[in-house]
């Protein structure tokens, strides 16, 4: 709590603290529009509750753990724009270096972990201070940043390099380099801890690598129907919490992998928007939502029968989703 | 004048491996020496694509230290007479791969004269279809050939219903090259070209019809103008100056190229300025074959440790090797002329207008081999 408090200080947000706590599980839908300089804010039956302005090229979003505040990565303005949940307004900016793209917090929330895509080089950054603690440099174009179960280990993207980059927290160091495919993008770590998935988008691959040893496991690929391996492009990904399924979108594809993770049997392929990236799903999980690039659209997907329910407009270029509840 | 640019190792290499990559340009490159034209109304900073050879050395280090590779850029810039020597000793002195940055004719002088020797060529931008069907077999073309460009362009034609074309061709050499290469493209789409004019320069008045744009594209019908003009003598006095009102492509107007520095999709971006940051100039489209050339070479080296150029080669023409140029799609060589397969960018002077395989026109296996000679149709000479 007294973490929580200082946060929300930091924030200034000490008016809006009782509000911020009231206001979880909204059920709102939260998009960020690369070209569109906003945070679309859908209601749960998909109308438009609000458009947030925020700085420019909003890219990735990441809730705290209370899901009071939102985070949202501002590629052209250089900074980590912060949204109260409750009140739906842009309360904070942490500055970045240049060109942010995908973050992570740290597993005690007090830093951010973020990738500078024109910099080369994962930032962390003090919260609560707004400085920067530690710059690791990685290869070109770093992406995709995710932590390790036991917030040990930080793990990065570069995109250029074809390689996941394994940071020791402590030591703010490379301590292993692990190449995987073509342009590796995102991560999802499996909740038991054992398992990091790396999307491959220009090989159409995914790599599964044992978190405990650090080597690959596991190399696979998806390709739907009647496409060609060169066709997919495998960007976001998320997992239940359970562990059972992993959802992946492939990007020029068209189209989200539904995955049954043990096995790494496809469950099924369900046709969504032009070129498909960031996928989250409702903590019921029974909703999954998937933000298309180039159509300007989100797909809402039914995860009992495992098909699109619908697809609504947002704005131009979704990058990002993340679901309230 | 000779630039190395060594980068050591980091992390220990389990396996110790160099490769050296030399990059050969021409001084005083007709085809960037652009202040000749009248009064030097265009005068764009120097391509120099040894920094875009240096981006990519750079761009791939921590994938080489990961498998204990150092390259080496040997990068050098020879007059036409001292080519053939420099290129040679290049080769003598232990560079194992030579990126060309040549025009087509010099490109064919050191292929010759170092066909047999141990080494594997890179034909970056010399986009002379007569390269590929001469079937080196120690060289592989990076930029596109002209075949590829306009074969997008045609694509773009078609899609835009624009069947009917006037072409206008300048004296050059290379400007009937050109619009040979635009007539095989429109032949193969079903573009009509309704009519070949050459252009002249000088100003003589008992040749009004080759020197007058509005004789030059009146008296026939059409819905695009295609202007030949490699060396920008006079593409540049066409656009709104036609008899009809018409768009301008070829040369001037709509153009075809490898890259284009205002592209935005598929982390072109992150390239460019990474290039303007490293040069201060925009990342053109030679700056780009040189880049995925000596990046392919690094790849090819990465991927096959130990390597030697005609293992480099056979893994390069595969269909293994998927390189990322920040196109979209992964890209690799043709196994039958070598050409890298690739997206190609439809663009004005400040905006990306199309890119091609333009969406529609697919390919029974790689939709990418629907620019160009495809397999079927290609001889060697």
């Amino acid at each position: 709590m007294k973490r929580m408090k200082r946060l929300m200080l930091s924030a200034g947000l000490v008016l809006g603290m009782s509000q911020g706590l009231l206001a979880k599980d909204t059920g709102l839908i939260f998009v960020s529009l690369e070209r569109g300089n906003q945070v679309v804010v859908l209601n749960p039956d998909l109308t438009v509750n609000k458009k947030i302005d925020t700085s420019r090229r909003p890219r990735d979003l990441h809730f705290n753990k209370d899901h009071t505040l939102l985070y949202v990565a501002c590629g052209d303005d250089d900074s980590i724009d912060v949204i109260d949940v409750a009140t739906l307004e842009v309360v904070d900016s942490i500055p970045t270096g240049p060109s942010p793209e995908i973050f992570a917090f740290s597993a005690d929330e007090t830093q951010i972990y973020v990738s500078n895509e024109e910099d080369s080089v994962m930032e962390m950054i003090d919260i609560a201070s707004k400085t920067v603690v530690q710059r690791v440099p990685t290869g070109a174009e770093p992406e995709g940043v995710i932590n390790s179960a036991d917030g040990k280990l930080i793990f990065v993207t570069s995109e250029v390099a074809d390689m996941v980059h394994v940071i020791d927290r402590e030591k703010a160091a490379v301590i292993k380099n692990i190449v995987v495919g073509t342009r590796p993008r995102r991560f999802v770590v499996t909740p038991d801890g054992a398992e990091l998935w790396v999307s491959d988008e220009l090989s159409s691959e995914v790599h599964v690598i044992d978190i405990a040893s650090l080597t690959i496991k596991d190399d696979l690929t998806f390709v739907p129907p009647g496409f060609r391996p060169e066709d997919v492009t495998p960007v976001g990904m998320t997992i239940t919490k359970d562990g059972s399924k992993i959802l992946i979108s492939l990007g020029r594809a068209n189209h989200v992998a539904i995955i049954d993770a043990k096995s790494r049997k496809v469950l099924q392929y369900v046709l969504v928007g032009s070129r498909a990236w960031d996928v989250d799903l409702t903590s019921d999980e029974k909703t999954g939502y998937v933000a298309n690039g180039l159509s300007d659209d989100i797909t809402q997907i039914d995860m009992t029968t495992m098909t699109a329910v619908q697809s609504v407009a947002v704005g131009r270029t979704p990058h990002s989703i993340k679901v309230d509840d | 004048m000779r630039l190395i640019f060594a980068l050591l190792l980091v992390a220990t290499p389990s396996v110790a491996d160099e490769v050296r990559i030399g990059h050969l340009s021409l001084k005083q490159d007709p085809r960037y020496v652009q202040d000749w034209g009248y009064a030097r109304l265009i005068t764009p900073p120097p391509v120099v694509t040894a920094d875009a050879a240096r981006m990519a050395v750079t761009d791939l280090q921590f994938t080489a230290d990961a498998v204990g590779l150092t390259v080496t850029l040997d990068a050098q810039a020879a007059t036409a007479g001292d080519l053939v020597a420099t290129a040679q000793a290049m080769v003598a002195g232990g560079d194992s791969y030579l990126v060309l940055d040549l025009p087509g004719a010099q490109v064919k002088q050191v292929a010759d004269a170092l066909q047999g020797q141990p080494v594997l060529m890179v034909n970056a931008t010399a986009p002379d279809d007569s390269l590929r069907t001469a079937c080196y077999r120690d060289m592989v073309h990076s930029g596109p050939s002209d075949r590829q460009l306009m074969d997008a362009m045609g694509q773009y034609l078609r899609a835009m219903n624009w069947e009917k074309v006037l072409l206008l061709t300048g004296d050059q050499p290379e400007d009937a090259q050109l619009a040979d290469a635009f007539a095989l493209s429109a032949e193969r789409l079903r573009l009509t070209v309704q009519d070949r004019r050459a252009f002249t320069l000088a100003a003589d008045p008992r040749n009004r019809e080759g020197n007058n744009i509005r004789l030059l594209t009146g008296d026939v019908d059409y819905d695009v103008v295609f202007v030949a003009d490699t060396r920008g003598e006079f593409g540049r006095y066409i656009p709104y100056a036609t008899q009809l009102p018409r768009p301008i492509i070829g040369s001037v107007g709509l153009t075809a190229g490898s890259w284009h520095w205002a592209y935005e999709r598929d982390g072109a971006t992150q390239v460019s300025s990474r290039f303007d940051k490293l040069t201060g100039r925009k990342m053109q489209p030679a700056d780009w074959d040189v880049w995925i050339g000596v990046k392919s070479l690094v790849t090819g080296a990465i991927k096959v440790p130990q390597a030697d150029p005609v293992k480099v080669r056979a893994f390069l023409t595969s269909g293994d090797m998927k390189l990322d140029g920040s196109k979209g799609v992964t890209l690799n060589y043709r196994a039958w002329d070598g050409q890298m397969r690739q997206p190609i960018l439809l663009g004005t002077a400040d905006a990306v207008i199309a890119v091609a395989p333009v969406a529609g026109f697919s390919h029974q296996t790689n939709d990418l081999d629907s620019l160009g000679t495809d397999e079927a149709e290609f001889h060697c000479n």
